[in-house]
């Protein structure tokens, strides 16, 4: 796939939407470096969530551009941006609950996919995630935190480019989130890019190379983490006003 | 399913083939009726399953295609004297096309709304085909010309219901079923993971109409007239459901037995207490329902006689 310009895999210029008067998204611009592993950050309803779905298809963009590789997306249906390899899991999980663990996994290979590599891949999948022995169990009795490992497992299956996780690390014990941290930083190695929604400073402070931060709806920092929690505007974003201060971690 | 499984099912399937092929030589006209009927309702329950069990959309309306081949086979017979098996590929034909048209902005809405909607298409074309004079004779109905037909119908049935079952086991088995089931999970993560859900469930719809379509056909042609307010009858429908609700819907052989169970059931109580069969029939499946909510395969599922899922 021929990279974007600059190695900018994804962008967002000017991405606005708005429910009703609310205006969740308003005039979002930041560009996604390729290969790296970048965080969203901002306070409840900043509107992550929202650029999340603007950027994947799952809600359309009242204005503003959302260019892959250099080309507009914005609009497209949410199984094509799939097909062009960018994935991403769920705040709340959706994992389908009334299908097993391996179901959960073929369902999102395409039909053109042979059998037998789509399980051999599922296969090794769920291994990576440390769900072998629930294979043949239902996906909605699994934990939560588990739950969590099948859907970002699930979005790994046709072996996207763009990887975006919304709070991965929500609900999810330590061990398996240094698991699922291993898993995301060997994707990196990979070539792959990710972009993490998240609240828990620990993982956006020591595991992402850029931040992006959010607050109504628009963009007011960016930089390496070293920058942003330094960063006045991003502390008054947080936590108000004050004279001086750093976003502390956790 | 391993192929060993696979290869047993099938051997399963050509051993009730082989029962049924040869059956109505010893069978009474009350008991090869019976029989045929049996089978009809194994078809509608298995097809009003793969729109309604694997993708999770409910239709209320599924007698309409049911109607749509009978009307298709009894128009071409008596009107256009067509012989009566090709009669059952234009049902097929016609209702697949009837369920595009309908499906494409009907699988739009969800839930109760797409019942609702697909209550009000069945109500819709029983009320065309009842002024539609022209064509359909209206309300008076169409008669057919008599003929001996017992057995002709009977294995017209049998072979319907073998397809039936095989194309629902197929599909259950397939990665194209397991997309199904991920559409009624959860339709935007769906979505996020690839699928064409608008696709997808336009297939599955039109899968589930064609095979009423031709039961339709059969059955018109067995009991050799048809009016709108028999085959458009809505409790067709609610069988439909009920017995893949009873056997447990989402997997094959639940329909199957629901069917089996259901018709089989329905014809003893008529039989037994016909004035009081429609009590005994409720209480059947308030029973049902408050000890078996995911019907006979979900309780087996839930106390691990039965393997979940479909793909294994």
């Amino acid at each position: 796939m021929a990279p974007g310009a600059n190695g900018i895999v994804l962008e967002a210029r000017d991405l606005r939407k708005a429910f009703g008067g609310v205006h969740a998204v308003d005039g979002c611009s930041f560009a996604i470096p390729r290969g790296k592993i970048c965080g969203l950050i901002g306070p409840n309803g900043s509107g992550k969530t929202t650029t999340f779905n603007l950027l994947t298809g799952v809600a359309q963009p009242d204005g503003g551009q959302v260019l892959h590789n250099g080309v507009d997306i914005a609009g497209l249906k949410p199984h094509l941006v799939f097909r062009r390899g960018i994935t991403r899991t769920f705040q709340i999980t959706r994992v389908f609950r009334e299908m097993t663990v391996l179901e959960n996994m073929l369902s999102a290979t395409g039909l053109d996919v042979p059998e037998r590599v789509a399980r051999e891949r599922a296969g090794e999948l769920i291994a990576l995630v440390k769900l072998s022995h629930l294979r043949g169990e239902y996906g909605g009795r699994l934990s939560y935190g588990q739950q969590k490992l099948l859907e970002f497992a699930r979005a790994l299956m046709t072996d996207p480019d763009v990887i975006l996780l919304d709070e991965p690390a929500a609900g999810v014990n330590r061990t398996l989130l240094q698991h699922l941290l291993e898993q995301i930083h060997r994707l990196q190695e990979a070539g792959k890019t990710i972009l993490i929604v998240e609240h828990d400073m620990n993982v956006i402070m020591n595991h992402c190379e850029r931040i992006f931060v959010m607050d109504y709806g628009v963009k007011i920092a960016e930089g390496p983490p070293s920058e942003i929690q330094g960063d006045e505007r991003v502390t008054e974003a947080y936590f108000g006003r004050r004279r001086s201060g750093v976003v502390h971690a956790g | 399913m391993t192929q060993r499984e696979h290869l047993r099912n099938l051997a399963l399937l050509g051993l009730l083939a082989l029962v049924l092929a040869v059956l109505p030589s010893g069978l009474s006209v009350y008991l090869l009726s019976f029989a045929m009927f049996t089978m009809m309702y194994v078809v509608l329950a298995l097809s009003w399953n793969i729109i309604s069990g694997f993708t999770g959309y409910t239709s209320f309306g599924h007698v309409a295609f049911y109607g749509i081949g009978a009307y298709a086979c009894a128009i071409l017979v008596v009107d256009h004297s067509w012989p009566w098996l090709p009669t059952l590929v234009m049902a097929a034909l016609v209702a697949g096309l009837v369920a595009v048209a309908i499906g494409y902005p009907v699988l739009r809405l969800k839930g109760p709304y797409f019942a609702i909607a697909m209550l009000g298409m069945a109500e819709g074309t029983r009320v065309v085909a009842t002024v539609w004079d022209g064509l359909t004779h209206g309300g008076v109905g169409i008669s057919f010309p008599s003929v001996e037909n017992s057995t002709s119908t009977y294995y017209a049935m049998l072979a319907l219901m073998l397809i039936t079952i095989a194309v629902a086991y197929l599909v259950a088995h397939s990665r194209f079923g397991i997309r199904l089931n991920a559409i009624r999970e959860d339709e935007v993560a769906a979505e996020a993971i690839g699928i064409n859900v608008t696709r997808y469930k336009l297939v599955a719809f039109v899968l589930s109409a064609i095979f009423p379509a031709v039961a339709g056909g059969i059955q018109a042609y067995k009991v050799l007239y048809i009016e709108p307010q028999a085959v458009f009858f809505v409790q067709i429908t609610i069988a439909m459901a009920l017995m893949s609700m009873l056997g447990g819907k989402g997997t094959v052989i639940g329909p199957v037995i629901g069917a089996v169970l259901l018709y089989t059931a329905q014809e003893l109580t008529w039989v037994n207490f016909p004035t009081a069969h429609l009590i005994a029939y409720g209480l059947f499946i308030i029973v049902v329902a408050r000890f078996m909510p995911r019907g006979l395969i979900g309780f087996a599922i839930d106390r691990g006689w039965v393997r979940k899922g479909m793909v294994h």
